[in-house]
C-alpha cells in the first residue's frame, strides 16, 4: 500500500513538476491555514539543513533534495526520502524526528526546529508541491497595490514602496532639497559633481518640471555614457593587459568606447546584449558589430611558458559561461563546472550544453590574442580590437562534459542547449551565440529583465532590490516592486535611459538620506529604501570628483589609455619589461575610466578604494572605509593638484577675502552653503595655514610645486593656504560620499 | 556559519546591531547570514567596519599561533636539491625517467623523454633530530630541531600563477581571497597603529598571480593586504604632500573632524570614515618606526645579514619580525628568482640556486632564531616553500646542455614550518624511490591551509563567508580537507 501511495505520488509530482505557477490549485492546508510554500519556507530549510550532503554535489546515501522526481525516489538504503501526500511513510519526516537518536537528520547538534519538522511533515502531507524558485518563474505582472498615502508617489513604482512601508509601518523620508538633489542625480546619472552654475540654475528654474528637465539634461550628457559603461567595464573584466604572469599590453579600448557610445545611444538592452555576444553573427555585421563581441575577449590570455594553450583556452571559454550568467541572469553557474549546482536546479551535464554556445570561437589563448580586426578610427588612425569569430563549420569542436571540469577528463559528448528549468529554446532560433542573445530575450524568460532591473537600481539606490546582485536565489525584501520594474523595463523596450528617467523621478529616489523618525527605528538598515542610501563614491568618481571641483578635469572622450601618476616602483611584473610612462599635461587629469588598467598591478588608488582587479566579472563592489582609503584620497599628489586648482577657481573671482573664497570653495565641492560656524572653522585652519607659509617659504613653494606658476593674481600665501584649505574640503565626508 | 555571523556582529557598528534585534530575524540561518555575510555592500548604509584595532577574535578553539609569517619562494624551489635527497637519482643519474611514471604526464617545457637528475649538491644531517638538509642550507640546518618539515607536499596546478593562486587563495581561478584576508576577517588585528595582513616582496618582482595572492576577492576590500616596502614609500600614500608638516597635517585632521561632525549628513559611517583618516595619521608615525630596521641593534642585523636602506629579502625577514611583534597578524613575504629552469646562469641549478640559498638561508633561520630569543616563537607561526615542486627529471632549454634545470612539478614538494604550535625536529610525508610522487603523510595545499587555520585556531569549515549564495571558506566549499594533527605539537 505504502508504495502505491508512493506511485501515485510519483505520479502526481510529476504533473506538478511542470507547473509554474504557484497561485495555481493547491490542496489546502491540512489544518485549514494556508498551504506551505515551498520556494518562501520549505526550500530555505533544505538549503540550509540538507544540501550540505543532499544536494547537487554530494549526494549522500545516493539522495538529492535538489530535483523532486530524486527526492520522491528510493534513495541507496530502498526507501524514498518523500512521499506526496504521506509524511508518516516518508523517511525524511523520520529522521528529522528522530532527535537524539543516531537516525537524527541533519545529525548531531543541527536538528531542526519543532516548527521546522512539523512544517516539513505539512508540506509532504499537502503533496510535496516543488516549484520552482521564485527566480526562475516567469515575471508576473503586478497589479498596483493599494495604499493610503497616495500623494507622495510621483511614478507607479512608488505605490509598491509605500505599501511596504504602510505596512511596516513607516513614514517615508522628507524631499531632499534641491541642491542636494543636484549633486545626486549629476553623481549618479554621470559620475561627476556638477558644476556650480548648473546647481545656481536648477535652482533658479521654478517650472513645474525642473526636476525632470535636470533630469533630461543629464541623461543627455555624453558623460551619462562614461559613468554607467563603468558597471559594465566590471562586469566584462576589462583591462589593458592580457593577465596572469606576464600580464603583456593588450588593445581593446575601441570595445570600451563602444560601450561607451552605445550607452550614450541609448541602445536598447536586447540590442545591446545581441551586440555583446553575438555581433559578429548578425546579418551583415559592421565593424563596430564585431568591434562589441570584444566584450568576451576580454578573458585572460596566458602567456606564462609551458602553459597548454588548450587548458586556457578553455578557462577563457568557462569564464565566457560564468560571466554570461553572472551579467544576465544573477546566477553563479559556475559551480555545476565540476558537479551539478549546490543548490540550484542546474546539473553538471547542462553546464557543458550551455558552454556549447561559446565553445565554437576561433580564439585559442594565442600570444597574439588572434582573432583581432584591424580598424580605421577617425580620430585615433589605425587600430585594433579583439573580436569573437567563429571557426569554419569544418573545424567544428565537439564539446563534452568535463568530469571534474578538467580539460582532459572528458566525458559524454553535448551539444548547444539552455538547461531545462529555463524557457525552451525557440526552434526557430539558430544553435549559436546569436541564437543564445535572442533567447535570452524570450517574454518568458525569467532572468534577463529582473536581472537587468536589479541593477540599474542597485546603480541608482546604492542597493539592489535583491542585495545580493550575483546571486537570485533570495526572496526579495519588497514583494511585487521587482516584477513591476521588469514588466517596466519590457514596456519601455530595453530602452535603459527611458527606465533610468522612472527610477530617479520616483519619490523613492527623490527621499532625502536624513530618515523620518519611523524609518530610522523601524528600518534602521534602510531594507525598505525608506531613505536615501549615503553611499561612498566609486573609485572612479572620487577621482573624477575632485579634478572636476579642482577644475582640471580633462573631459575628451575615447581613445587609448593613459598613464596618470602612481608612485613609483608600483609595476614590476614578472618577465614583462613594461613602464608605466606617466602622461603628461592634460592626459594626466582625464576620467578615470580612460585609465590604463594593468591587471596583476591596477592603479593603486583604484585598488585602495575597492575597485575590482578585472580579472573576473564583478556584479558588485563592496564599500568599505579603510586607513589605505584615506591615505590615497587625502596624500595623492595629483589630489593636491586638484585642490590648488580649486583654489584658483576661486582666486580668479578677485575679491582678497578669504572667508568669501573659502565659502565658494566649500560650495563648488559640496553644492550647499556651509554654515557660518563651518566656515568659521574652515577659516581658523585656512589662516593658521596662511601665517605657515607666509613665514616658510620653501614649504610654501613646496606645496605648490609646479603650479606655483600658475598662481592667479594673489598672494601666494593665500594661494598656498586656500589650496590646503581646498584638499581638506575634498576629503570631507560630505565630498567623498552621495548624501 | 556561526562564526561569520558573530564576527559580523561584532564588527559592525550599533545601528546594525540594533537592527537585527528590531527586525526580529527570525529568518533561517541561510537568509541570515546572507543579509549579513553576503550583504557587505550594505555596510554602505551607515556603517564602514571598523577593520582594526580592539576586536577579539571569534576562536572555533584554543589558538596555538597568535601571527603568521609566511615566506613564499615563487618560481618554486627545487626539492631533490634542497630537502628531499634521493640518492636513486644519484644511480639512474643521466638514464630516462621510467615510462610508468610518465603515463598521462604533462609538463611545462621538457620535451621528448626526459632524463633523471643527480643533485649536484650534498646533503648533510643536521641537530639532534638528525634532519637531512641541502649543505647549500647551513642555517636551516642550525635550526633543524626547531622545524616541521614537510616532504609530502602537493599540488593540483603546475603553472605559476594559478599554482600561486591556489596556495594562497585555496582556488586556482581569481576572485578569491587570500589567506591573510581570510584571517584578517578572522582574527581582527591587535593593532590599531598598523594593518593586520602586510605584504614584503623581495626579488625585484611580484608575484606571477599579481596582487590577487594578497587581496581581498570577494571579501570586503578592507581585508586586502598592505605592501609595505623597504625602499622609497614604505606604504603607498604614507608620505604627506610636500609642504606640509606633521602639525599642519594634525591640524587639517582635526578641523576635518569637527567639519565632519557639524554636517547635517552626518551619521555612523562618518564617525567610522574619522577613524579610518586617524588611523592613517596613526599608521604615518607606526609605519617608519616599524621599518626603521637601523634601529636594530649590529648583532641583530648580523643575524639576518641585514642591511638596512636596502631592498632585499634579509631586510624583510626582520622586518617581519618587527611587524609580528607589533600586532600584525599576517605577513606574507614574497621572493622572486626560485624558477631553476636552467635556460641560463640567471635561472639554473648551478649558478641562480646557490645564489638564492645564500640569500635566504641566512635571514630565514635568522628570523626563526631571533623570535625564539624574544619568545615569540611559540605564538608565531612560520612557514616556507613554493607553489609547487620541481622534477626528478633535468630540463635542458632547447637542447642545450650548458645549464642544468628542473621543470614544474605538482605531485610533491617540501615546505617547512616553526614555531606556532608545531612540532621540533620532525620530518613528515615521504616521496617514492625518485621524490616523483609523495606516498607517505601527503599533505595538499589545502590540507596545509586547514592545517595552517587550525592552528590559528578556526576550523576550516566554519569560518566562511556568504558569498554568490554560498558559504565560502578558504579550502573551498567542495572538497574536503584534511587537517594534519600529526604535525601538531
Amino acid at each position: 500500500m505504502r508504495y502505491g501511495a508512493a506511485l501515485l505520488g510519483l505520479l502526481l509530482a510529476m504533473a506538478m513538476l511542470i507547473r509554474d505557477d504557484v497561485s495555481g490549485a493547491r490542496a489546502p492546508g491540512a489544518q485549514g491555514t494556508h498551504a506551505v510554500d515551498f520556494d518562501a519556507e520549505v526550500l530555505p530549510i533544505l538549503a540550509e539543513n540538507c544540501f550540505r550532503c543532499h544536494g547537487g554535489v554530494r549526494e549522500l546515501s545516493g539522495l538529492s533534495l535538489i530535483y523532486r522526481d530524486r527526492a520522491v525516489q528510493p534513495a541507496k538504503s530502498g526507501v524514498a526520502a518523500v512521499v506526496p501526500f504521506d509524511a508518516h511513510a516518508s523517511e525524511m519526516v523520520r529522521r528529522i524526528n528522530a532527535v537524539g537518536g543516531p537516525k537524527q537528520m541533519p545529525p548531531a547538534t543541527n536538528a531542526l526546529s519543532s516548527h521546522d519538522r512539523a512544517l516539513l511533515a505539512r508540506w509532504i502531507d499537502e503533496g510535496a508541491v516543488w516549484e520552482k524558485p521564485w527566480a526562475l518563474q516567469e515575471v508576473r505582472p503586478q497589479e498596483q497595490p493599494r495604499v493610503r498615502g497616495a500623494s507622495w508617489m510621483r511614478v507607479e513604482l512608488d505605490a509598491f514602496v509605500l505599501a511596504e512601508f504602510e505596512k511596516q509601518g513607516i513614514e517615508p523620508a522628507q524631499e531632499a532639497d534641491r541642491a542636494t538633489l543636484a549633486r545626486r542625480l549629476s553623481l549618479d546619472l554621470t559620475g561627476l559633481p556638477p558644476e556650480p552654475l548648473e546647481v545656481a540654475s536648477f535652482l533658479a528654474d521654478t517650472r513645474a518640471d525642473a526636476y525632470e528637465r535636470e533630469v533630461d539634461r543629464l541623461l543627455a550628457s555624453p558623460h551619462y555614457g562614461e559613468r554607467f559603461a563603468r558597471v559594465w567595464l566590471d562586469l566584462a573584466r576589462y583591462a589593458d593587459t592580457q593577465g596572469y604572469e606576464k600580464d603583456l599590453p593588450r588593445t581593446n579600448w575601441l570595445w570600451r568606447d563602444w560601450v561607451i557610445d552605445a550607452i550614450n545611444a541609448d541602445m536598447p538592452y536586447d540590442a545591446f546584449t545581441t551586440r555583446l555576444l553575438a555581433g559578429d553573427l548578425l546579418e551583415n555585421a559592421a565593424d563596430m558589430d564585431r568591434v562589441a563581441t570584444g566584450f568576451h575577449r576580454n578573458t585572460l590570455t596566458n602567456t606564462e611558458g609551458g602553459t597548454d594553450n588548450e587548458e586556457f583556452r578553455m578557462a577563457a571559454v568557462m569564464d565566457r559561461v560564468s560571466t554570461t550568467w553572472q551579467a544576465w541572469m544573477g546566477t553563479t553557474f559556475q559551480c555545476a563546472q565540476c558537479h551539478g549546482h549546490p543548490y540550484e536546479p542546474y546539473s553538471h551535464r547542462e553546464y557543458y550544453e550551455f558552454l556549447a554556445f561559446f565553445n565554437q570561437s576561433a580564439d585559442a589563448d594565442a600570444d597574439d590574442d588572434a582573432p583581432i580586426l584591424k580598424v580605421e578610427s577617425p580620430a585615433h588612425g589605425a587600430t585594433s580590437a579583439l573580436v569573437m569569430a567563429e571557426l569554419p563549420a569544418a573545424q567544428a569542436r565537439t564539446t563534452s562534459v568535463l568530469l571534474r571540469g578538467s580539460f582532459l577528463a572528458p566525458g559524454d559528448t553535448v551539444t548547444a542547449s539552455t538547461p531545462s528549468m529555463l524557457p525552451t529554446m525557440d526552434a526557430s532560433l539558430p544553435r549559436n551565440r546569436l541564437g543564445l542573445a535572442r533567447w535570452l530575450f524570450d517574454p518568458r524568460h525569467p532572468l534577463t529583465a529582473r536581472v537587468a532591473a536589479n541593477r540599474q537600481w542597485e546603480t541608482l539606490f546604492g542597493r539592489g532590490i535583491i542585495e545580493t546582485s550575483e546571486d537570485f536565489s533570495l526572496h526579495p525584501q519588497i514583494p511585487g516592486l521587482l516584477d513591476h520594474l521588469a514588466s517596466r523595463l519590457r514596456a519601455l523596450q530595453f530602452s535603459m535611459k527611458a527606465f533610468t528617467r522612472e527610477l530617479v523621478l520616483s519619490a523613492t529616489y527623490r527621499q532625502s538620506s536624513i530618515g523620518s523618525e519611523t524609518s530610522l527605528a523601524r528600518d534602521p538598515a534602510n531594507r525598505f529604501f525608506s531613505r536615501a542610501i549615503k553611499r561612498r563614491l566609486e573609485a572612479e568618481t572620487v577621482r573624477d570628483a575632485a579634478l572636476a571641483v579642482g577644475g582640471i578635469l580633462t573631459r575628451t572622450m575615447h581613445g587609448p589609455p593613459v598613464m596618470p601618476a602612481q608612485p613609483a616602483g608600483v609595476w614590476a611584473t614578472v618577465y614583462n619589461g613594461e613602464d608605466w610612462k606617466t602622461s603628461e599635461g592634460a592626459a594626466a587629469t582625464r576620467r578615470s575610466i580612460y585609465t590604463y588598467w594593468k591587471r596583476t598591478s591596477p592603479h593603486p588608488q583604484m585598488l585602495a578604494l575597492d575597485a575590482p582587479s578585472r580579472e573576473t566579472c564583478v556584479v558588485r563592489r563592496t564599500q568599505t572605509s579603510t586607513p589605505s582609503a584615506a591615505l590615497a584620497t587625502f596624500n595623492d599628489p595629483a589630489l593636491v593638484g586638484a585642490a590648488r586648482g580649486l583654489a584658483r577657481r576661486v582666486l580668479v573671482h578677485g575679491a582678497r577675502d578669504l572667508r568669501a573664497h573659502a565659502a565658494r570653495m566649500f560650495h563648488a565641492a559640496l553644492a550647499r552653503e556651509a554654515s557660518p560656524r563651518e566656515l568659521d572653522r574652515i577659516i581658523a585652519f585656512i589662516e593658521a595655514e596662511r601665517l605657515r607659509f607666509a613665514s616658510d617659504t620653501v614649504a610654501r613653494a613646496a606645496f605648490l610645486g609646479e603650479d606655483a606658476a600658475r598662481a592667479p593674481d594673489a598672494d601666494e600665501s593665500e594661494y598656498a593656504a586656500l589650496a590646503s584649505g581646498a584638499n581638506l574640503i575634498l576629503n570631507l565626508d560630505e565630498f567623498l560620499t552621495t548624501k | 556559519m556561526l562564526s561569520n555571523d558573530a564576527k559580523i556582529l561584532q564588527l559592525e557598528a550599533a545601528t546594525r546591531r540594533r537592527f537585527l534585534c528590531d527586525a526580529g530575524l527570525s529568518l533561517g540561518g541561510v537568509a541570515l547570514a546572507s543579509l549579513l555575510g553576503g550583504a557587505s555592500s550594505s555596510l554602505a548604509d551607515g556603517d564602514g567596519v571598523p577593520s582594526t584595532g580592539g576586536f577579539k577574535p571569534q576562536h572555533h578553539f584554543a589558538p596555538r599561533a597568535k601571527s603568521v609569517i609566511f615566506i613564499h619562494c615563487a618560481g618554486a624551489p627545487p626539492q631533490h636539491d634542497l630537502f628531499d635527497l634521493k640518492p636513486a637519482l644519484d644511480r639512474y643519474n643521466g638514464q630516462p625517467c621510467p615510462d610508468e611514471y610518465l603515463k598521462g604526464e604533462k609538463f611545462a617545457f621538457i620535451k621528448g623523454h626526459p632524463t633523471l637528475l643527480a643533485s649536484p649538491f650534498k646533503f648533510a644531517h643536521f641537530g639532534r633530530s638528525g634532519m637531512e638538509l641541502s649543505t647549500l642550507l647551513p642555517g636551516m640546518g642550525s635550526i633543524a630541531d626547531e622545524l616541521t618539515l614537510l616532504r609530502g607536499m602537493k599540488t593540483d596546478q603546475f603553472n605559476h600563477a594559478p599554482a600561486q593562486l591556489l596556495m594562497h587563495t585555496g582556488e586556482a581561478r581569481f576572485g578569491h581571497p587570500s589567506m591573510g584576508a581570510w584571517l584578517s576577517y578572522g582574527l581582527g588585528s591587535a593593532t590599531a597603529q598598523l594593518p593586520s595582513f602586510v605584504v614584503l616582496v623581495s626579488g625585484d618582482k611580484t608575484p606571477d598571480a599579481g596582487k590577487s595572492v594578497w587581496g581581498s576577492g570577494f571579501l570586503p576590500g578592507q581585508f586586502q593586504g598592505v605592501q609595505c616596502r623597504t625602499v622609497g614609500e614604505s606604504v603607498l600614500y604614507l608620505d604627506d604632500p610636500r609642504g606640509t608638516t606633521r602639525a599642519s597635517r594634525r591640524a587639517a585632521l582635526d578641523a576635518m573632524r569637527d567639519l565632519n561632525a557639524m554636517s547635517p549628513f552626518a551619521d555612523a559611517s562618518t564617525r567610522a570614515r574619522v577613524e579610518q583618516f586617524e588611523m592613517a595619521y596613526r599608521m604615518q608615525m607606526s609605519v617608519p618606526e616599524a621599518t626603521a630596521l637601523s634601529s636594530e641593534s649590529a648583532e641583530t642585523l648580523a643575524l639576518y645579514g641585514a642591511t638596512p636602506g636596502a631592498a632585499s629579502f634579509a631586510n624583510n625577514c626582520l622586518l617581519a619580525r618587527r611587524l609580528v611583534e607589533r600586532g600584525v597578524r599576517f605577513v606574507q613575504l614574497f621572493d622572486w628568482g626560485w624558477d631553476a629552469h636552467g635556460t641560463g646562469p640567471n635561472d639554473d641549478l648551478l649558478h641562480q640556486l646557490p645564489k638564492k640559498c645564500l640569500e635566504t638561508d641566512r635571514p630565514s633561520a635568522g628570523l626563526v632564531l631571533d623570535l625564539k630569543r624574544r619568545g615569540l616563537l611559540d605564538e608565531t607561526l612560520v612557514i616556507w616553500g613554493g607553489e609547487f615542486g620541481r622534477t626528478p627529471m633535468v630540463e635542458y632549454r632547447n637542447g642545450v646542455k650548458t645549464f642544468i634545470g628542473r621543470d614544474h612539478h605538482p605531485h610533491c614538494f617540501s615546505m617547512w614550518m616553526a614555531g606556532g604550535g608545531v612540532k621540533k625536529g620532525l620530518v613528515y610525508g615521504a616521496t617514492d624511490e625518485l621524490g616523483y610522487f609523495a606516498t607517505e603523510g601527503i599533505v595538499h595545499v589545502q590540507d596545509l591551509q586547514a592545517t595552517i587555520l587550525a592552528l590559528l585556531g578556526f576550523d576550516h569549515e566554519r569560518l566562511t563567508y556568504r558569498h554568490a549564495g554560498l558559504d565560502q571558506r578558504l579550502t573551498g566549499v567542495t572538497k574536503p580537507s584534511r587537517v594534519v594533527h600529526e604535525i601538531m605539537a
